[in-house]
């Protein structure tokens, strides 16, 4: 039986009560925001209460909002810690499914910009040990209680974090000269083949 | 316990072996099996570590980022009509499938309409892509198996559909044909008596292919009860597609959340009942009936009319987040896109198919054969450019 996401939003708001510090509806899928001490209690309800099922483990990741425009705000410098009302910083976002209900919840947990921690929720969805090594390697979070926090697609050497805002993609020119000749006649003036 | 062979029997009077086998226990020592990174079996550049004990994998653990190009970095610095184009090349066997989601996102964002004639043929096509993609499978993993001649015909039917798809886009691969809005250009005459036939010829001809393969004993010796996933795991490595209906898992984003115009179409939704080899290959088989019905259904009901909505000129996508997912082929492909009203995406999650299904990969190997290793792996229809992104 399909539930309507309003009617999922006063599920979630009264299964969860203040453990959510924001619940509201976008594009017809339910929106919450989590503070990092109760993520791992949050996720959990969630999974486990009948009335809410969301079984399916979609996806983890973070957001950057450093440079995000807020409405009504300059243009900030990558890096940043983030705006004044609190956003604008570094997030995790998880997103659940109810496969048996059809609803979708995204939660938001805001974390400190300058040493992003985050628990790790491994223990109730295994399925998160990729994605959060995914998380930790390109945006520096760490996550605690995480079995195996190793890098999945970088190089252990790897300086920085890619996803960041802060790290900038550079052009190749950057990088690197052009190893060869450009043109046939600078080749021939270098004596090359 | 006897032994009967001279050099073994030699070896039982050496004092620790003889201890270990009169006292019945023989201590074996674990050993690293490294497969990969080419091996022909991945689709890709994957690597495996396998913890072997004698036969039986004690623990496998994948390797994977040899093809990541960090798309989620490089949407970030393009405009949003190069995106398309630059995530087609995800999963490279389902090139158009790949194209819709941000399409859909853009079109949710900026609230766009599509005319239905637009919709109607990326249905088409991206059933027909599916049809690819599942053929390419079919002969893969029978191919693993050391079945040879499902190939040939795999192929003699992908020509037909591959064909079609090219005489409307010009590629074979990477059509770049979906835009924000509509589509490239409307499909030339003939195109729907092509199609049309070549996915007939489909629906005809699968039942042979099954006969070939899933009536066989030894495909059946090979694939029943090896790799078995369990439903409550899949759910929580987020397994989808072909692979998580094996599992019985009952979920279709065309059926439940029906974008396009999917609502309009009849088709079954294919399930397994114990999630192990044969399971997971039989959905996939399915599904390819599946997915011709619904280009024939599509094809059929086609409307005239425009192919492409009002979409402004310059494509900036208004202040928001939104999560949009489409069934990729090999299961649920979704993009988190937020927008901060710019020309660029501020950021976008791509979660593919592919990387949570094998992610499941350690679970699923773990207390298996190394004999059936290639089964399990070919059996996971991966594509490694679809985990790596």
């Amino acid at each position: 039986m399909r539930l309507e996401a309003a009617d999922a939003l006063d599920r979630v708001k009264g299964a969860l009560g203040d453990r959510v510090t924001d619940a509201s509806l976008n594009h017809g899928q339910v929106d919450l925001t989590v503070e990092p001490d109760r993520f791992v209690e949050v996720v959990t309800i969630l999974r486990d209460d009948i009335a809410l099922g969301c079984r399916f483990f979609t996806f983890l990741s973070a957001v950057d909002r450093s440079t995000y425009k807020f409405d009504g705000d300059e243009h900030r410098e990558a890096g940043s810690a983030g705006s004044q009302n609190g956003k604008g910083g570094i997030e995790v976002l998880v997103h659940l499914y109810s496969p048996d209900m059809i609803w979708h919840v995204n939660l938001h947990v805001p974390l400190d910009f300058e040493s992003p921690v985050c628990p790790s929720i491994t223990g109730v969805f295994k399925g998160a040990e990729w994605h959060e090594r995914e998380a930790a390697e390109m945006f520096g979070i760490h996550f605690t209680d995480h079995p195996n926090l190793t890098t999945l697609y970088l190089s252990e050497d790897f300086e920085g974090h890619p996803m960041l805002k802060s790290f900038k993609l550079p052009a190749r020119s950057y990088v690197k000269a052009w190893p060869g000749a450009k043109d046939p006649d600078e080749a021939a003036a270098a004596g090359g083949r | 316990m006897t032994i009967k062979d001279p050099e073994l029997q030699n070896l039982q009077d050496s004092s620790a072996f003889a201890t270990e086998v009169s006292e019945g226990r023989l201590v074996t020592e674990q050993m690293l099996l490294n497969v990969g990174p080419q091996h022909p079996a991945t689709h890709g550049v994957f690597r495996l570590l396998a913890t072997i004990d004698g036969e039986r994998i004690v623990r496998a653990e994948p390797i994977v980022g040899y093809m990541h190009r960090g798309y989620e970095k490089l949407v970030e610095q393009r405009d949003y009509r190069q995106i398309t184009n630059l995530i087609s090349r995800m999963d490279w066997l389902s090139g158009i499938n790949n194209e819709l989601p941000l399409a859909l996102a853009l079109e949710e964002l900026m609230e766009i309409e599509v005319p239905p004639r637009a919709q109607y043929l990326r249905v088409a096509l991206a059933e027909m892509n599916r049809i690819l993609n599942h053929l390419m499978f079919f002969q893969s993993f029978s191919a693993e198996l050391g079945a040879i001649t499902p190939t040939f015909y795999a192929f003699r039917e992908r020509e037909d559909i591959q064909y079609a798809m090219e005489t409307v886009t010009g590629g074979r691969m990477h059509f770049g044909f979906f835009r924000p809005g509509g589509l490239k250009e409307d499909v030339p005459r003939g195109f729907t008596a092509m199609a049309l036939a070549a996915v007939r010829k489909v629906i005809k001809r699968l039942p042979d292919y099954e006969d070939l393969l899933t009536g066989n004993e030894i495909f059946k010796q090979r694939t029943i009860d090896i790799g078995v996933l369990d439903k409550e795991v899949a759910y929580s490595y987020g397994v989808s597609g072909p692979i998580g209906r094996g599992s019985s898992i009952d979920m279709d984003v065309r059926r439940d959340e029906p974008y396009l115009v999917y609502d309009e179409f009849d088709f079954d939704v294919c399930r397994g009942t114990h999630g192990d080899c044969f399971d997971r290959f039989w959905v996939l088989l399915h599904e390819v009936i599946e997915s011709a019905k619904i280009v024939e259904q599509a094809l059929a009901g086609l409307p005239p009319g425009p192919i492409m909505g009002k979409v402004p000129r310059v494509v900036e996508a208004p202040k928001g987040e939104v999560y949009i997912r489409t069934e990729n082929p090999l299961g649920e492909l979704g993009l988190y896109l937020v927008s901060d009203g710019g020309k660029r995406p501020y950021r976008i999650k791509i979660r593919t198919p592919s990387f949570s299904n094998v992610s499941a990969l350690p679970h699923v190997l773990e207390n298996t054969l190394v004999a059936d290793m290639i089964a399990i792996l070919g059996s996971f229809f991966f594509v490694l450019g679809d985990v790596d992104r």
